[in-house]
């Protein structure tokens, strides 16, 4: 088929102004929703990840990219074959897809569009704190973030006590810690003391050394935590190296290595979370898409447009949410990147209403300074 | 006065330095003048690693990408080769080498931590390849020199270099009306203004506009590096008056005029001497040395010499000196991961940097495990110098520094990695106990904490040792 503008969006934004939100105190709320956020640094290459098959552009655009055994989502799209994942969760309702979708930054920086990924705000390092750590401390919910990083992720700063596992390359003997903990006096003392009590309170596998280079390793922990009804409620994921200039390559590329990387995480994340998947989304984040042409290097440029992958029991239905900008040249975003006609924080937004319990006005006004985001919860989401 | 002055503005005390009879005249002697460089082995450059940085990217980008362009496997492969024969994996090694050995045997401390602020003040973030060739050449060929000059000087410097040019974009900023811009449809990058606004000297407390802003980018355009196909963004900077936008300017309500490259030393006189500059700048310093949240009391002291001494750095240097001596006894200062590094370095007599007979290097093989220990604890305990993630540097907060796994990281290479860089002759408890008494007070409860492996000298009993003492709350703090 020929893929046009608007032949994709279902329901969206009309529904924006019209429904309300009501909150509900139902068994469901009870249970413990997890948010897992992956930042994907770099640019991921939301046509790598999610191509286009109804529109013969892409190909012709991007001969020496092609993807064979792309796997079948629907008439329009596929999925790379690496994100294996994905596909079987799809089938069960529990993968979806959001593209030409971005935070709204059409600058092309690396630094500034994570920094602006991370705040969701306008102005790069205009803001100290990210919209999830806002996000949590407007909802109330302290103590509940884990990052899977060495320094707190500025996504989640903004609320304190956040935990975060990256272990060193060795062993530490925490009985070195009660050997000095009552050192620790006054209230100069306190923050170091309180996070020494954070740490000593840490479960046993918590406290193994482990390769944090091996990022398998790190996800299992993750969400042996997540799956506690009383652990962490939100977690975030670092990745980088979607930076491919050169060599991305289709099937096997260098893209396609990184994409592995997510189809790792989040198959050990649904291996292990068990029933708890079902009250988990998880969603990526990334500063920007790629340019629709590949270079002379056959590898793809900053662009615009990416998608997100979203994976989770918490998700509507399996569907490729877009509004469809198009590949012709008038229809790309300064003639070269797929556009983006979803601001990606509206989706943020709506995952942390749902994940928080919260109204997504609300959020939207503490979160971000009340930009019109429209709540997408109802096209995205199990409310 | 207590000694653990000797840390709140340097390095502590190492096994063979007394304390002085007269501290704070230790301390503001050290002002004066630039300390050389004591690293015995290889000092290049900026403009030779600048020409590496060249040979790196040019040869990645322009023949590498294209001749394995079908190629992943290939690609790597002959970009790690690139990588040795440029030394990309080597100079960074180098530089903290330097860094550390200057910090470990400076005959004045106190002037290498004003090294380490200032550094950190105009920081260059991580970003392409600078932390690889040009942020160390930088922090020793721009920062360095000028703290002896004025604020204004500094400034001046700063936002001429290759380093930061290139780090906030500048080469990209088009006036939109200047030949170039107009031919090619170019326009601004703000990103250079914005920070020199913002982070370098007025901070938002200015009230600034997005049209100051604007404004600024405009007198900045025309300050880029030079290009030609063989070094590509490498080359020196120069002012291109075809990009250089035409027309009068107004920063913060004062009009420039019309005047090529020299709107950019007028502005920047004016920035560097607004007093909501000097005092947000005194602020940091104070922040530094004093503590993280100082009072106006604290802070006017280093604004009067400030102004007294138009923008002397020497001067403001002493103020800050003088302040922290007043406060020394009242008022407390978290160490950020690599201070406390360098601390423990000077006071224990450490075996790090690695000699400089082992950091020379051939461009033929990758670096030794030995050549890239130090950046590797500096990576593991989270306080790479050259890669902060922003272009406001490193935090001096102590909550930015406050995660379980950072403290874990402090435990781990107090108690696992520490022993092995303890020189053979340093093995004893008697060892031990002398550095304690020399840095702290309180040495007598620190020694009977760990008293219990007082006949220990295995690498355990060491690490059990440092593990305890390096993470007690006097040590991680003063």
């Amino acid at each position: 088929m020929n893929c046009t503008r608007r032949n994709f969006l279902i329901g969206g934004s009309t529904t924006l102004f019209l429904s309300g939100y009501f909150p509900k105190i139902s068994f469901a709320s009870m249970q413990k929703k997890n948010l897992i956020i992956i930042s994907l640094r770099g640019g991921m290459d939301g046509l790598t990840a999610v191509p286009v098959i109804g529109d013969k552009r892409l190909k012709k655009l991007r001969k020496k990219l092609i993807l064979e055994d792309v796997l079948n989502l629907n008439s329009d799209f596929g999925l790379h074959p690496k994100l294996e994942i994905f596909h079987k969760l799809w089938q069960k309702n529990q993968a979806a897809f959001v593209h030409a979708t971005n935070i709204p930054y059409t600058g092309r920086s690396h630094f500034d569009g994570q920094n602006l990924m991370e705040t969701g705000a306008h102005i790069p390092y205009k803001e100290k704190t990210g919209w999830l750590g806002r996000g949590l401390l407007a909802s109330n919910i302290i103590g509940k973030g884990l990052a899977i990083s060495l320094p707190m992720p500025l996504l989640l700063r903004g609320v304190p006590q956040n935990n975060n596992f990256f272990p060193s390359p060795d062993f530490v003997e925490t009985k070195l810690i009660d050997q000095i903990y009552n050192e620790f006096k006054g209230e100069h003392n306190e923050l170091i003391k309180s996070t020494l009590d954070t740490i000593r309170k840490r479960p046993l596998s918590m406290q193994i050394a482990t390769d944090s280079d091996d990022r398998k390793k790190l996800a299992l922990e993750a969400a042996k935590q997540l799956k506690d009804q009383s652990g962490p409620r939100v977690a975030v994921f670092d990745l980088d190296g979607f930076d491919t200039h050169a060599a991305q390559g289709g099937v096997d590329g260098a893209h396609a290595d990184e994409l592995e990387e997510v189809n790792k995480i989040v198959t050990i994340l649904h291996e292990n979370l068990g029933q708890a998947f079902d009250n988990t989304l998880i969603l990526t984040l990334t500063e920007f898409g790629r340019t629709i042409k590949q270079n002379g290097g056959y590898g793809t440029e900053h662009g615009y447009g990416s998608a997100i992958l979203m994976a989770g029991g918490l998700l509507k239905k399996s569907q490729v949410y877009t509004d469809w900008p198009g590949l012709k040249k008038k229809e790309l975003f300064e003639g070269r990147d797929l556009n983006s006609t979803i601001d990606s924080r509206a989706v943020y937004n709506s995952a942390m209403s749902i994940c928080f319990n919260q109204d997504p006005e609300f959020l939207r006004k503490e979160v971000f300074w009340g930009d019109e985001l429209p709540d997408l919860s109802q096209e995205l989401f199990k409310i | 006065m207590s000694l653990n002055f000797y840390r709140r503005v340097a390095f502590g005390l190492s096994p063979n330095e007394t304390p002085d009879k007269d501290p704070l005249n230790w301390a503001i002697n050290q002002l004066d003048t630039i300390p050389d460089l004591l690293w015995p082995g290889t000092i290049p450059t900026e403009k030779d690693l600048r020409k590496k940085y060249g040979e790196w990217v040019y040869g990645d980008r322009e023949v590498l990408r294209k001749k394995f362009k079908n190629d992943k496997h290939a690609y790597r492969k002959a970009k790690d080769e690139l990588r040795i024969k440029t030394g990309e994996r080597y100079f960074e090694l180098n530089e903290h080498a330097i860094r550390h050995f200057q910090t470990k045997y400076s005959k004045q401390p106190v002037f290498e931590r004003f090294w380490l602020f200032w550094g950190n003040h105009f920081a260059i973030s991580e970003k392409d390849f600078l932390a690889e060739f040009s942020t160390g050449p930088y922090q020793r060929e721009i920062i360095r020199p000028n703290m002896v000059k004025t604020f204004e000087e500094m400034v001046q410097s700063v936002t001429t270099s290759w380093c930061m040019i290139h780090h906030l974009d500048n080469s990209e900023s088009f006036g939109p009306n200047s030949k170039k811009g107009m031919e090619w449809g170019e326009t601004i990058n703000e990103n250079h203004a914005r920070e020199l606004l913002e982070l370098h000297t007025v901070s938002p407390n200015a009230g600034y506009t997005q049209e100051d802003v604007i404004q600024l980018a405009y007198i900045m355009t025309g300050w880029a590096h030079k290009w030609d196909r063989k070094n590509l963004e490498t080359g020196d900077i120069w002012f291109d008056q075809e990009m250089h936008q035409k027309g009068d300017k107004v920063v913060l309500g004062v009009k420039y005029k019309n005047d090529a490259k020299r709107e950019l030393a007028k502005v920047i006189h004016d920035l560097a001497t607004h007093p909501i500059c000097i005092k947000f700048v005194s602020t940091k310093l104070c922040r530094h040395f004093i503590t993280d949240e100082p009072t106006d009391e604290m802070i006017n002291p280093v604004i009067e010499a400030w102004n007294k001494s138009d923008g002397n750095l020497i001067e403001i240097h002493k103020a800050v000196i003088t302040q922290a001596y007043k406060y020394n006894e009242i008022t407390h200062k978290f160490h950020p991961p690599e201070i406390w590094l360098m601390q423990l370095s000077r006071m224990f007599d450490l075996n790090i940097p690695l000699s400089f007979q082992k950091m020379k290097y051939t461009f033929k093989l990758k670096p030794n495990n030995r050549q890239r220990q130090l950046s590797w604890i500096l990576r593991e305990i989270g306080h790479s110098p050259y890669r902060a993630k922003q272009p406001n540097g490193w935090s001096d907060l102590e909550v930015d520094w406050v995660s379980p796994e950072l403290l874990l990281r402090r435990f781990w290479f107090a108690s696992v990695e520490l022993p092995m860089l303890v020189k053979s002759g340093n093995r004893s408890h008697g060892f031990i106990l002398s550095c304690l008494k020399n840095n702290f007070e309180d040495h007598e409860n620190m020694a009977s904490l760990i008293d219990n492996f007082r006949f220990g000298t295995s690498d355990y009993d060491l690490g059990q040792k440092y593990g305890v003492i390096c993470n007690l709350p006097g040590v991680l703090k003063i």
